[in-house]
């Protein structure tokens, strides 16, 4: 799966459990301080991805990804 | 000041006295830090515009919501950052974008978890530096300011408090909660309230001097955890002491000594951190406080009443038992009874029931009601020779608590002498304490910390006047000769200085060092205890030997010139027995004094402080009393007798039993000189002089033994 595909998979996912248009996700948007996601939602955004993309991931690293695009990246690790 | 200092100074009255605040990082859920802290400002009725900054949220309680901080066209004051630590960074470089120069921040997760925290916090300290801001945090739980101009409440404590006179700070959060929750139940008021959480830009020095230009504070209360720089909170206090004339009154954690054991001289071992930071305190003009009722105690001693112009006291008691618990009280720390004018006891006489004590304590009998209490009172006020009033209660059948309670914040109102009481009980007493609290009458439960809070407020401000301390000026000093031995030393990475070469050193500070040659042949020593006069002294001199006693490497009371050898070859066989590796530079040839009193004097260097010094009664038996004395150089001439008579061996200088005076000036004089030393000398890690042998007043006193350790790595 080649990066565009995984960031259009990757903004879905932001914007279905952060309950956003998909349009008001910019790749540079940081998921707490643009996008307004709290802990809770942090951790399900890893759910969402984990189960989107069918990886399982390292929790701690995943929390500290920032981003749309280090999410990308860092989910294209795992593929 | 330095600059930073003066932007802080600024930027800190918009934290204060902001007209509008940004609370970034804001959420709509309830019972959230974020949301709290918006309806703790709404609560308390804050006098300027609130704008909530929330990614998401289009409204937050009822008010506009911004995306970021940026997007608000209005000027904003005060940046209260609620996001998590990993986004404050953002959130802080959009509040310099603003133009906002003042922010508190909540947000926990930075240098107090370690790790990544401590770059976060570098990180937003170095932002806060590049827009020249000034922040309080992070790890806080806010400020408030209860001055009506402002009423901010901008933290997420349950409650807003009362106004008041007392300003708190507060390196812990968590017990600013329970300090509002304790003053709100006796009406305690604060003027400022602050919790600092991890400094990391605003210091509780620069919040010092916040509140010494405060006019609504009179008392400064702080709970500190840890000193960071010791010399700069003496400074502080010191200004603030000395030129506002408000008193500091410290709550202290972290009690436990630590690094003592490793120490190598006396005095490393007896300063431990705690009682360094003691003698700073005190040092500084600074009330320290064993807990959060003491400190409660004497601060509304302070912020209530005006203090007593003098110790003398009246005692009005309606029980005799609690009137001499009292004045037993009194009496130890230092206060006095006064005794009444021959008008005072004839109006007392006539006015009350036979039965009732009209000597000081007055004793209106356990059946009194207000009436009485109204004629022991104004008496009392109305005597010259009170300057406060004590008022003991205990609730018999027939008391009547609450008018008594009314009658002295009645009478107390029309004098100008101050008024304490202690309604002692718990039940029935409660309302009568109501009225003391709500007509500002310092209530105490015990007459015991009444007697403790208004004698710590005399003590006071008898003492604030002299907290700024003048260095003696010696003219006869060659720092030049200490420093060129000192540096040649670590040169040559030597950690230890024999005592030969330590005299040396302590010689070039004037200290009082005897006439001493070093020996090398049994001849030479001979020779030399020749020339000093008998009874002399011989000590082995090595590098190696710190403890020379234990080496056989001492000895004492060498009458003639065959003895002399005789010691020379003794010590040299004993140290080659017990200590065969050591390197030996020869025999140190002294005069012995043996009719004097001992004394220890120290140097130690401490992390917060710098340079402790020490003084203790000497001998064999200074670590098992640990009966010592520690001041923080510069020790001016007033600290030093301080630390004298601080000790409780100090009777035995002065004379005790029969023995002669000791020279207590010679010791004052070379405790300041040591005092120089240490502030000239950085490359002096440790300094032992056990003993300091002193002679009768007048004539003097001798070192008889000195150590020094050296920092390698300093010069």
């Amino acid at each position: 799966m080649d990066k565009i595909e995984i960031q259009k998979q990757v903004i879905n996912v932001v914007a279905k459990v952060l309950k956003m248009d998909a349009l008001e996700v910019s790749p540079a948007a940081n998921f707490i301080f643009d996008l307004g996601a709290d802990s809770m939602q942090s951790l399900e955004l890893i759910a969402g991805f984990e189960e989107e993309f069918n990886i399982e991931m390292d929790e701690d690293k995943a929390l500290a990804v920032q981003t749309v695009s280090d999410a990308v990246e860092f989910i294209h690790g795992y593929l | 000041m330095t600059s930073k200092t003066e932007i802080h100074k600024k930027n800190l009255e918009k934290i204060f006295y902001p007209e509008s605040v940004a609370i970034i990082g804001a959420n709509k859920v309830r019972g959230t830090v974020p949301y709290d802290i918006i309806a703790n400002i709404l609560k308390a009725d804050f006098n300027g515009i609130v704008f909530p900054v929330s990614p998401r949220e289009k409204f937050i309680a009822g008010i506009k919501s911004y995306q970021y901080v940026v997007d608000i066209e209005d000027p904003v004051d005060l940046a209260i950052l609620v996001f998590p630590s990993s986004v404050c960074h953002m959130a802080l470089e959009q509040c310099g974008q603003k133009g906002i120069k003042s922010a508190i921040i909540i947000s926990a997760g930075f240098k107090e978890v370690g790790g990544e925290g401590i770059e976060r916090e570098k990180q937003i300290k170095a932002i806060a530096d590049k827009y020249d801001m000034s922040f309080i945090g992070p790890n806080c739980l806010g400020v408030i300011n209860t001055d009506p101009s402002s009423r901010i409440n901008a933290s997420f404590a349950r409650k807003m408090p009362e106004e008041g006179s007392i300003g708190f700070l507060s390196q812990s959060g968590a017990l600013c909660t329970a300090v509002l929750d304790y003053a709100q139940a006796k009406h305690i008021g604060f003027s400022k309230f602050i919790s600092f959480g991890n400094k990391a830009d605003i210091s509780e020095i620069d919040l010092l001097y916040y509140l010494k230009d405060d006019p609504k504070t009179k008392v400064i209360l702080m709970y500190l955890e840890e000193v960071s720089d010791g010399i700069a909170l003496m400074k502080a206090a010191q200004d603030v002491i000395s030129k506002s004339g408000k008193p500091i009154l410290v709550l202290k954690s972290g009690r436990t000594s630590e690094g003592a054991s490793a120490a190598a001289s006396h005095t490393g071992s007896l300063a431990g951190s705690d009682e360094i930071c003691d003698a700073a305190f005190k040092q500084a003009g600074i009330i320290r406080c064993s807990n959060i009722e003491e400190m409660f105690n004497i601060a509304i001693a302070f912020a209530y009443q005006p203090p007593p112009k003098t110790n003398s006291i009246a005692i009005i008691t309606n029980a005799g038992g609690p009137g001499v618990l009292t004045t037993d009280a009194a009496i130890h720390d230092g206060l006095k009874l006064a005794v009444f004018s021959d008008e005072t006891t004839a109006i007392l006489k006539k006015n009350l029931p036979k039965t009732a004590n009209i000597k000081n304590p007055v004793d209106v009998i356990g059946d009194a009601r207000a009436d009485r209490y109204n004629i022991a009172l104004t008496s009392a006020f109305n005597d010259p020779a009170v300057d406060a009033v004590f008022v003991i209660l205990t609730p018999q059948s027939m008391t009547d608590i609450d008018l008594i309670a009314r009658e002295v914040a009645k009478v107390s109102s029309h004098y100008k002498k101050p008024v304490y009481a202690s309604f002692m009980g718990e039940a029935d007493v409660k309302e009568g304490i109501d009225v003391l609290q709500r007509n500002k009458i310092p209530h105490y439960s015990l007459p015991e910390s009444m007697s403790k809070a208004v004698a710590t407020v005399y003590k006071f401000n008898q003492e604030k006047h002299d907290i700024v301390k003048k260095e003696r000026i010696f003219n006869d000093l060659k720092p030049e000769i200490a420093k060129a031995i000192l540096n040649n030393a670590i040169a040559e990475n030597v950690g230890y200085l024999t005592e030969e070469t330590a005299l040396k050193v302590l010689e070039a500070y004037g200290l009082p060092v005897l006439e001493s040659y070093l020996a090398n042949t049994s001849a030479e020593a001979a020779q030399y205890a020749e020339k000093i006069g008998f009874p002399a002294v011989m000590k082995v001199m090595s590098e190696d030997i710190i403890h020379k006693f234990d080496v056989g490497g001492v000895v004492l009371n060498i009458q003639d010139t065959e003895d002399a050898k005789t010691a020379y070859e003794t010590i040299l066989k004993n140290v080659q027995v017990k200590q065969p590796d050591a390197k030996v530079k020869g025999v140190l040839v002294t005069k012995m004094v043996s009719s004097g009193q001992e004394v220890i004097l120290g140097l130690k260097r401490d992390p917060s402080f710098n340079s402790v010094i020490m003084f203790g009664l000497g001998g064999i038996f200074v670590e098992i009393f640990k009966d010592v004395s520690f001041r923080i150089a510069p020790v001016d001439e007033i600290s030093a007798k301080a630390m004298i008579n601080e000790i409780k061996s100090s009777a035995i200088l002065r004379g005790a039993r029969g023995k002669a005076v000791s020279d207590i000036q010679s010791i004052v004089e070379s405790i300041m000189r040591l005092s120089k030393l240490a502030t000239d000398c950085p490359q002096i890690k440790e300094l032992d002089i056990n003993p300091l042998i002193v002679l009768e007043e007048g004539k003097g006193c001798y070192i008889a033994d000195a150590k020094i350790m050296l920092s390698i790595n300093s010069k």
